[in-house]
């Protein structure tokens, strides 16, 4: 038994860990490229500019109402379909595009709900010593709103690693993807290489959840106990 | 509006309407019931999560950080092959069984996160009066805790419910026939895939749009009265 386990782990291992490599690419380009994104949105929304600030939010609602699978689905199927030569991309920017898009709209909303946390006396002092509008965001407003933006963003990062093995129903060869295809050539064993597969998930995002959990600890301080029933 | 339907022929689209609202039913059905069971039995992992004695609080921990820390898509497919493996007599069992046994292990964790935190909201005075008035567990949790924890735990239940609903659309993928399931074998039968994929997010986000309302009118009762009078 433990024999036949060992001998299916020596031979599908390797193409895991491919698989898990393919997984750390796309979830890092797009924590990057969704991070910078949803930072951009959630300032220009911070500053409820009226029209703007209605146009991205119904941008953020579209993004929060479909599911991530749907999404993908659009912009594999749909979006190559309307005739724009931009648009016509293969498996791997789609994938790039729709989880970079999918992850700005949780970050716009984190970032701009610390925004408009830092109170208003504040930009009213940077105005008051005469800083310009930039100067303001970058030196008063930001590094205050920092706290507040670094423990919920952990958060959806997580949240972003665990939406890349949907990646798989498009083929991209990522960590799922690699355990479907050696479904098919060990039937009996899909049980235990469904079980690595989680492992190393769990590997990847358990240090990432601690972090968050550390970080909020951090940050909040020592609150009252929790209370004992 | 004859321009438009060259990018949505909505007349295909009606002719697969029983089809979506077929799926839209499953949807609902699967969201609903796993719904129910994961609230029920996150309220014990809740409070399991809270007992003191390592034996019991450590396993309930684990399993939630295991659930958080791995994608759906991985624990639906674990389920999918581990159910009629290990569980005696589920050989014959249906994919939307399978599916709504999936979901309701993932949410459960979820779910008894969000009781927890709403019940550690619950000010230690609170609890301390009761055990003052002689209360024991059973009735310090029937009449003090849980009533002022339901208050916190309501506004996160319904935001997490919404992820629910969306998470049933990876059911697709075992075979359920919901309503991504509907749109996809519209796309395979026709080939349209802007007709058929945007249908499936126009039902999402349908569902979304009643709960943006129902979450909105539960925050306005939760605050009461005298802050409705104004």
């Amino acid at each position: 038994m433990l024999e036949t386990y060992l001998s299916t782990a020596g031979v599908v291992l390797p193409f895991l860990l491919k698989g898990f490599w393919e997984t750390l690419k796309v979830s890092f380009v797009a924590i990057i490229a969704g991070s910078l994104l949803g930072f951009v949105i959630g300032v220009i929304r911070s500053y409820r500019i009226r029209g703007v600030h209605q146009l991205l939010g119904v941008y953020i609602h579209v993004l929060r109402g479909t599911p991530f699978l749907v999404q993908l689905y659009i912009f594999y199927f749909v979006l190559p379909n309307t005739g724009i030569e931009l648009l016509h991309w293969d498996s791997m920017t789609a994938a790039f595009v729709s989880l970079s898009v999918y992850t700005s709209c949780y970050v716009a909303e984190i970032v701009m709900g610390a925004i408009l946390a830092v109170p208003r006396g504040q930009t009213e002092g940077a105005m008051a010593i005469g800083l310009k509008p930039f100067m303001i965001l970058r030196l008063v407003i930001l590094p205050q709103a920092m706290r507040l933006i670094v423990q919920p963003m952990s958060g959806v990062y997580v949240m972003l690693i665990k939406s890349t093995a949907i990646l798989s129903v498009i083929g991209i060869t990522e960590l799922t993807r690699q355990g479907e295809v050696f479904i098919i050539t060990f039937p009996a064993q899909s049980l235990f290489i469904y079980s690595m597969i989680a492992a190393i998930y769990f590997i990847y995002c358990y240090p990432l959840l601690r972090f968050a959990n550390w970080l909020e600890k951090r940050l909040t301080g020592r609150l009252q106990g929790a209370s004992q029933l | 509006m004859d321009w438009l339907i060259d990018y949505y022929n909505w007349r295909i689209v009606s002719q697969y309407a029983s089809e979506f609202a077929v799926g839209l039913g499953n949807t609902l059905v699967a969201a609903g019931v796993s719904l129910v069971l994961s609230v029920l039995i996150g309220i014990p992992i809740a409070l399991a999560h809270m007992s003191s004695r390592g034996l019991i609080w450590r396993p309930v921990a684990g399993y939630v950080q295991f659930i958080r820390a791995t994608p759906l898509l991985v624990q639906i497919y674990l389920v999918y092959y581990a159910v009629p493996a290990l569980v005696p007599g589920a050989k014959g069992w249906s994919e939307m069984l399978l599916g709504i046994i999936a979901m309701t292990l993932h949410h459960a964790a979820y779910m008894s996160e969000i009781i927890r935190v709403g019940i550690e909201s619950v000010p230690q005075g609170q609890i301390e009066g009761a055990k003052a008035c002689g209360m024991n567990y059973r009735q310090r949790l029937r009449y003090i805790v849980l009533p002022q924890a339901f208050a916190n735990t309501l506004p996160p239940l319904l935001g997490q419910t919404a992820v629910l609903i969306k998470d049933t659309s990876l059911l697709s993928l075992i075979t359920v026939f919901e309503l991504v399931a509907a749109g996809v074998e519209m796309n395979s039968e026709r080939i349209v895939p802007n007709e058929s994929f945007l249908t499936i997010a126009a039902g999402y986000l349908l569902i979304y749009g009643c709960m943006l309302l129902l979450s909105k009118g539960v925050s306005l009762w939760l605050a009461g009265p005298a802050w409705n009078a104004r």
